[in-house]
This record gives structure tokens, sequence and C-alpha cells, in this order.
């Protein structure tokens, strides 16, 4: 059976380390990446000590598992090569042959990252929160211009190539001036490496790979972000939940839907601004975060108390999860103080329950973040045992327990 | 929020991928194929069969049972991707025969077969090797291209080479032949000709030798195989599968994915070694992460048997 794991938070919840366990316990085929971009970062840490940052690379590649890009994912080639490295560093000889693109998977380029920079400053305090790479403006400029955006299959064909790059650059110059990026020629140079280092595949891939054995989809971000039902305009320009993978499974012919894992920490974290009920300061001095800092474009990395409102939400957005897995663990045990938050209080009313809206109404949705900024906890508990207080919360079971970044322990017999 | 930490500087990346990618892994093939016409093109020395004298594989004190392992592939225009399929899926080959305990001290030597009658460089072979100096020899193949059109190819030229220019430790010292897959789309000639063992060789040999007396001389060291990818030019053509069926029996394979050459021939040599069976061989691949396994399974139904 299929695997689909999405973080129901803000991110960062530790998607790497249970795809990694999934891959390490199972005879996976691949896992196959489907919705954002390098952006991700997915921090892996093997039983070994080796330690990598997953971006772009699923996080089973440590364990030898192929990677598929699917076409929903943007693709940075600049920065797939600087993970390639690192991988090889750690002992992985050929990264590159377990890595398949689909050709029609959007390309980041620099001037895609240029021009988000160049926005992100003009907002000066009302940032949202970019991590300043470029794919939200790459998803962007694709919807603007379906047929001009380049992809991962134009990086084949250096003049079809040349003409987008050229395209997207005046374009987006004409919008907001003289981008700080390389010269389109270099770019097409070393998308063409690109194209030579990977094999591209049209869709026939994924059917196959479906029929060749259990694969895992690997989300990226969280669900709390996603573009339609995140707290707008603190969002991805991503869907977050797991409709990409049911619809890529769906093109695959793949019988019968994916088993549904949504990961969440015993604390709620968010990088970057946007709300965040649960917030606590203090917290963030007891639980060090050793691999996310304070990012240049993101902002700060803010730590608080487990959101079961939020996340209860992220459950009900993403129609349901069938299992859950709970990292961090040790936590609570250094950590005392922690504690789960069940309602909210929003101008003098408790509220234990967000309204789900239907998709695509940001309206809505921005009026949800301005009530949210103004909610403050109002409802706690301390739990026994946090596996069975976070499942009862959140209506599926713990089936995999993470402690500490090199210990992940399956605990349901349904996984495996 | 993430943050991915990679750098995104163009000119890194274009090295980096310049480093990693498969034309510097063949890197003698592009210096050559760009630098210098056609008729002045020629095998790397450590390649070059002229003066031939024997290709060992020896057993040593780190090897003391080495099983000789030969790779012998078509160069000419519709096969150019299987070396460099097989060089970037080398580690795995290798992997799979020892950490699965196919077999313990595998040797591997890698040859190019192209056509006598038309090809610069119409033969090409590597020596046996236990370690990573095969990634070196795979990178010395002079990848000619061009070829097609008449459905033959020199194949007679290198199982006479390999007939009367090896010496295994395996076959002679225990008794247990090596194993040589030729890979490749097209027909031999039906007899390896005096002269051309002269021009390529260099063996003073007066008279023309039939195919199937070579091949007789050839199956006394090893289990020949010949695979035949499906997407190939002339896959599935049955002139070329008739011929070589009646040549090899049911060591001809039919290999519908050219991505599991590797992976074929490691399960290849795990049943001939009676390692595993296939049902074990394809439940490794699996655990290795392979995808490989619906094709490989295809492919060696009828070996199995």
């Amino acid at each position: 059976m299929h695997t689909a794991v999405v973080d129901l938070g803000y991110g960062d919840a530790g998607k790497g380390a249970v795809v990694a366990r999934l891959c390490q316990e199972r005879t996976v085929t691949a896992v196959v990446r489907f919705n954002g971009g390098p952006q991700a970062a997915h921090n892996v840490v093997t039983a070994d000590g080796r330690h990598h940052t997953f971006a772009q690379f699923g996080a089973g590649t440590l364990h030898g598992t192929p990677t598929h890009l699917s076409r929903f994912m943007c693709v940075d080639p600049l920065a797939l090569a600087a993970e390639a490295d690192h991988l090889r560093a750690l002992g992985v000889p050929a990264p590159y042959a377990l890595l398949t693109v689909d050709r029609d998977a959007r390309l980041v380029t620099p001037y895609h990252a240029a021009a988000n920079r160049l926005r992100e400053r003009a907002r000066g305090a009302d940032r949202h929160g970019s991590c300043g790479m470029g794919v939200g403006e790459t998803a962007a400029y694709a919807l603007a211009h379906p047929d001009d955006a380049p992809t991962a299959g134009d990086c084949a064909s250096r003049p079809r190539l040349l003409r987008k790059l050229r395209l997207l650059r005046d374009r987006l110059t004409d919008d907001l001036g003289p981008l700080a990026a390389p010269p389109v020629e270099d770019c097409a140079a070393a998308f063409g490496a690109f194209a030579d280092a990977v094999a591209l595949t049209d869709e026939t891939h994924l059917r196959r790979l479906v029929r060749g054995g259990p694969l895992v989809f690997e989300g990226a971000q969280g669900v709390l972000l996603d573009e339609w039902h995140g707290f707008h305009p603190h969002t991805t320009w991503s869907t977050t939940t797991f409709a990409h993978a049911d619809t890529l499974l769906a093109e695959a012919g793949a019988p019968g839907p994916a088993r549904r894992i949504g990961v969440v920490r015993t604390y709620t974290v968010r990088h970057g601004p946007g709300p965040h009920v649960t917030e606590e300061p203090e917290l963030a001095a007891a639980l060090p975060e050793p691999h996310n800092g304070h990012g240049r474009w993101q902002g700060a990395f803010r730590v608080g108390h487990f959101d079961a409102v939020a996340h209860a939400y992220a459950v009900e957005v993403c129609g349901g999860v069938d299992a859950l897995a709970l990292t961090h663990l040790d936590a609570p045990p250094r950590c005392p103080a922690l504690r789960i938050c069940h309602g909210y209080a929003i101008g003098g009313q408790l509220v234990e329950r967000l309204p789900v809206g239907a998709p695509g109404d940001l309206d809505r949705q921005a009026a949800l973040t301005r009530r949210l900024l103004g909610a403050h906890p109002a409802v706690w508990s301390t739990p026994d045992h946090w596996p069975t207080a976070v499942g009862a919360l959140l209506g599926a079971p713990v089936v995999m327990e993470s402690h500490g970044p090199a210990r992940q322990v399956l605990t349901g017999a349904t996984v495996g | 929020m993430g943050s991915g930490s990679w750098s995104t500087n163009v000119y890194d990346a274009a090295e980096r991928y310049r480093s990693a990618s498969g034309a510097s892994a063949f890197a003698y093939s592009d210096r050559v194929k760009h630098t210098s016409p056609r008729s002045g093109w020629t095998a790397h020395p450590s390649l070059d069969p002229h003066g031939l004298t024997t290709r060992e594989s020896r057993d040593s004190a780190e090897h003391p049972t080495s099983l000789a392992i030969s790779v012998l592939f078509d160069v000419t225009g519709s096969m150019g991707s299987v070396p460099r399929v097989l060089q970037t899926k080398l580690p795995e080959l290798f992997g799979l025969l020892l950490r699965k305990g196919y077999t313990e001290h595998p040797q591997i030597l890698f040859g190019g077969v192209g056509d006598a009658t038309c090809d610069r460089v119409p033969l090409q072979l590597g020596q046996f090797e236990s370690d990573n100096r095969m990634d070196e020899q795979l990178g010395n193949i002079l990848l000619e291209g061009g070829g097609g059109g008449q459905m033959t190819e020199s194949y007679e030229l290198a199982l006479y080479a390999m007939a009367r220019h090896t010496s295994l430790d395996c076959h002679e010292k225990r008794g247990r032949r090596g194993y040589l897959f030729l890979i490749g789309d097209e027909m031999p000639y039906g007899k390896v000709k005096a002269r051309e063992i002269r021009g390529v060789l260099g063996d003073r040999v007066q008279r023309d030798i039939p195919l199937p007396e070579i091949l007789a001389e050839l199956r006394r060291k090893f289990h020949v195989f010949y695979i035949l990818p499906t997407g190939a030019a002339h896959a599935g053509n049955t002139e070329v599968l008739t011929l070589w069926r009646r040549l090899l029996g049911q060591n001809v394979i039919e290999l519908d994915d050219l991505d599991a050459v590797c992976e074929t021939i490691a399960l290849t040599v795990g049943l001939g070694e009676e390692a595993i069976d296939l049902a074990e061989g394809l439940a490794d691949l699996a655990e290795v992460g392979s995808t490989a396994g619906p094709s490989v399974a295809r492919a060696l139904s009828t070996l199995a048997r």
C-alpha cells in the first residue's frame, strides 16, 4: 500500500525523519515529491550520525531509495547540484542516478529568486515570510504565463530554454526593474548540464513506479500554510494537503487510496510571520533548534505549546488522516512546562474549533487570520501520555513516535 | 516554512554538474571525438586489443576465489546509452553481487564491440578488475557511435578474443566457468575472418573460423549470455532473436528496460551461482530500492525455470 506523509502544522514537524524511517522499514520503491520545491528542509539524522537537510532529494536517499519529482514540484537545478554534492560527501555514490524528474515540473530560476527578494523587500514590515528562493514567484509566473513558464523538460533544449528564460527575465525586469541575476546564457548552460545528469520522464514513469511496489509520497511544508486553507496571506503558493498525492495516484491508475499519515510535533513551531496562537518565547530557550535558525528572508523560528485547535483544523481541511506520527517526544520530559491548548479566547468567546471554508475564498481566510491574530490560549491540559492524548484530540492513532533526531519508533502494526 | 540551505550559485552548479555528469565519465570518448576526425579515432591504449596477450582473472590473497564476469556491449549508434547506464549503476551491480552474497570475489571486465568492416575501433577490451578501476576502464571506452543499417556487428571477433586471449583462475583452478554478457541489438557475422583477426588483434591466423566453432571454445570457459534490450533499434527483430537463440538457446535475454541491465546481470550471476532463486533475487532488488524488478522478472523468467 502506498503512503502519503504531510505535516499538520506550519512545517518543520519532522516529515523527513518519518519518510526516512518508512524507507528503512519497508521495501519502498521510490519517494515521490508532490508539492513545494527547493525551499523544503527535511532534516534527517541517521543512526550513524550523518545529517542531511533534504530539499529536493527525497528523505529516503540515504537508504538508497530513489526519488521522483512529480509535475507538481518546482525544481531548482542550481540548489539541486549543491544538495547532490553534499549527498555524495555522505556516501551516496551517484545521487543523480537516484533521481527522476517529470518534464512538466516548473523550473525555479535565479530570475524568479531575484524578483521574489525585490517584492518581499518592498513589503517592508508586512513580509509574508517567504524563503527568498523564488518558489512563489515561479508558481505565480506559471499561472500568468502557462505556456512560457520554463519546465524541467525545457532544459534538454537549449534554444527553447534560452527563449523562455529571456522572456521571463524581460517580463520580470519590466515589472520590477533590474534583477540581480546571472546572464541567461550562463543559466542555460547550468540547466543543460542538469538535463544531462538527471533522467527526465513523462507521465508513464509514475505509472511504472506505482506498479513496481509501495511508494511514499513526501509532502513539503505544512497544511497550515496551504495556499487555500492556510492563514492568508502568510501561506505558500502550494497545495500542502494530500490533494496532489491523490491526483498523481489517480493519474497513475493506482488501486485504492494511500494511507495518510499526518505528522505533528509535541510542540508547535512556525518559521516566519503569521498567526501562532500558542507561541511562548520562553520555550525557545528550553527547546533549542539545531537545524532551524533565524532565516534572512523568513524571519524568526517561533516555538509554542501544542496547538490542538490549529492541528485539528489541519486534519479537517485535508479530509482526515489514517494515522499520526508524533515527533520530538524527548521534549516533554526535558521541558515539563509543555502543555496542550484545546481552546482559544477570541473577543471574549471560547473557540474550540476553527470553521473550514471552501477552497479559493481568500477573503474569508484573511478574516480568519485577523481573528487568530487576536486569539489567546484559554483551555490547557498537561497529558499523562502524549501519544494517547494527541491521538484522541486529532482522531487518529499515533503509529510512529520519534524521540530525538535519530530515534524513530514504529508503534502501530498498521505501518509496515 | 522550510529553509532550503543549498547554494543556488549558477557557476558552482554548472561546475558541479560537469564534474558529476556522464559526459566527464567518458572523458576519453568525448575528447577523441571532439578533437580528431573520425579517421583518426583509436582505442585508448588500456583497451586496445592489438597485440593482446592475455586478459587474466586471477585469485589473490585478498580475493582467493575470483569469479570472472565480462560485459561486452555494442558501442555503435543505437546502443550508445548502455555504457552510460552501466557507469551510473556500477555501484549497484557490485553492491548486489557482494552484499547479497551472490559471489564473493567478482572480477569484472568491460569491452566494446563495433563493426570490423566499417568502424575505426571495432573491438575494445579492458582488464578483469575487482575494484573501482573498472570505473576508469569504462571511462576509457570510446563510444564510436555511427553504425546501423546492416544489422550486423563483429561480435564474433569479440568472442574470438575472449576465447583465445583470456585466462581464468575460476576455470583453471576450480573448474567453474565465468560469465560473459553481450549486450546488443544486432547479429554476429557467420565466421571470424582471419584478415580481421590479423588487422585488429595482430594474431597470425591463416583460416577463417566458423562462428559455432569459436563459440564452442568460448563456452568451455564462460557461461555466455546475449542481452537484447527491446528498446533498441532492432528490438524484437525476429531474425536477430532467432539467430542468437539458435546459437545460445535459453541464454538469450530480452530486456524491456535498458536501465535494468545491471540488475539483470547481477541476478543472472546469482541464479547461475545458485545463490538465489528468481523470487529471492527480486526481493533483493526491492530491498535495495531498485525499480527494475518487473523488467528483470520478465527478462529472466525463462532462465529461472
